[in-house]
């Protein structure tokens, strides 16, 4: 029988924008909000990205305001 | 670049982006930005910061057009006329779109060219720091995966008990069967 695999154990993930002090994210700056949105122009979930609560709401807000004004699209 | 305060208690700050189209020829567009800037004027409006956006690509066709050109400007506006700017801006003909945002207290406002200079001069770097990251998980799972083993083969080495040699255990048998007092 295959010797049993040791999985590290779970660690909780650190939202980036509270590690350097992020209070607003803006629409127009495509760069930061790339990463969070995934092949289909989906917003990725919290599980996913790994962002607090109040950063995830900022970010949709962010992100509704850039797909509004033609910065991102709402389905590829 | 300028950070946005209001001048006053009775102003708020508003930033209102405007989006038309590329390929107005530049009396119209001058025309166009004129006519905005009126209705800045008529909303008592003061621009404190503008900035004008070259040709952008859209993420999708909006009224037909895959290209359009955008202003961000940055205003001191009464907040009881606000409302009556965005419904002048919604019936104003040439602009496709526009947005009306309040930035938060102490915002800086960057030009979108400065902000791309400085992407450019970060992205590297972030994509170093990132390989950076990479490698040391990299080392640090190899280094616990060492670890592990090297418990493994030490706990290994001390379980197995060695067994009773041939000849002791034929003595211990033998005393047995000779001892007297035990009736087998």
């Amino acid at each position: 029988m295959a010797a049993t695999q040791q999985k590290s154990k779970p660690t909780k993930k650190s939202c980036p924008f509270d590690r350097t002090g992020v209070r607003y994210l803006d629409y127009k700056d495509f760069p930061t909000l790339k990463p969070y949105i995934d092949y289909f122009g989906n917003i990725r979930k919290r599980y996913y990205s790994g962002l607090c609560l109040k950063h995830q709401k900022l970010l949709k807000n962010a992100v509704e305001r850039a797909r509004f004004m033609g910065v991102l699209a709402y389905r590829k | 670049m300028p950070t946005l305060t209001p001048s006053s208690e009775d102003v708020r700050v508003y930033e209102v982006a405007i989006m038309y189209q590329s390929d107005l020829d530049q009396k119209a567009e001058s025309d166009l930005l004129k006519e905005t800037a009126a209705l800045f004027d008529e909303a008592k409006g003061r621009i404190l910061f503008q900035d004008p956006w070259s040709k952008r690509g859209l993420a999708y066709k909006i009224r037909g057009f895959t290209e359009a050109k955008f202003v961000i400007s940055y205003l001191e506006v009464p907040p009881e006329n606000i409302r009556e700017l965005d419904r002048l801006l919604r019936l104003q003909k040439g602009i496709l779109r526009h947005l009306i945002v309040i930035p938060p207290a102490g915002y800086e406002a960057v030009s979108f060219e400065d902000r791309y200079q400085t992407w450019l001069k970060t992205r590297e770097t972030a994509a170093e720091t990132q390989m950076h990251k990479k490698e040391e998980r990299l080392r640090q799972t190899v280094a616990e995966h060492a670890k592990r083993t090297t418990k493994r083969m030490e706990s290994k080495k001390q379980a197995p008990v060695e067994p009773l040699k041939a000849k002791e255990l034929d003595e211990q048998i033998e005393k047995l069967i000779s001892d007297a007092d035990l009736k087998l």
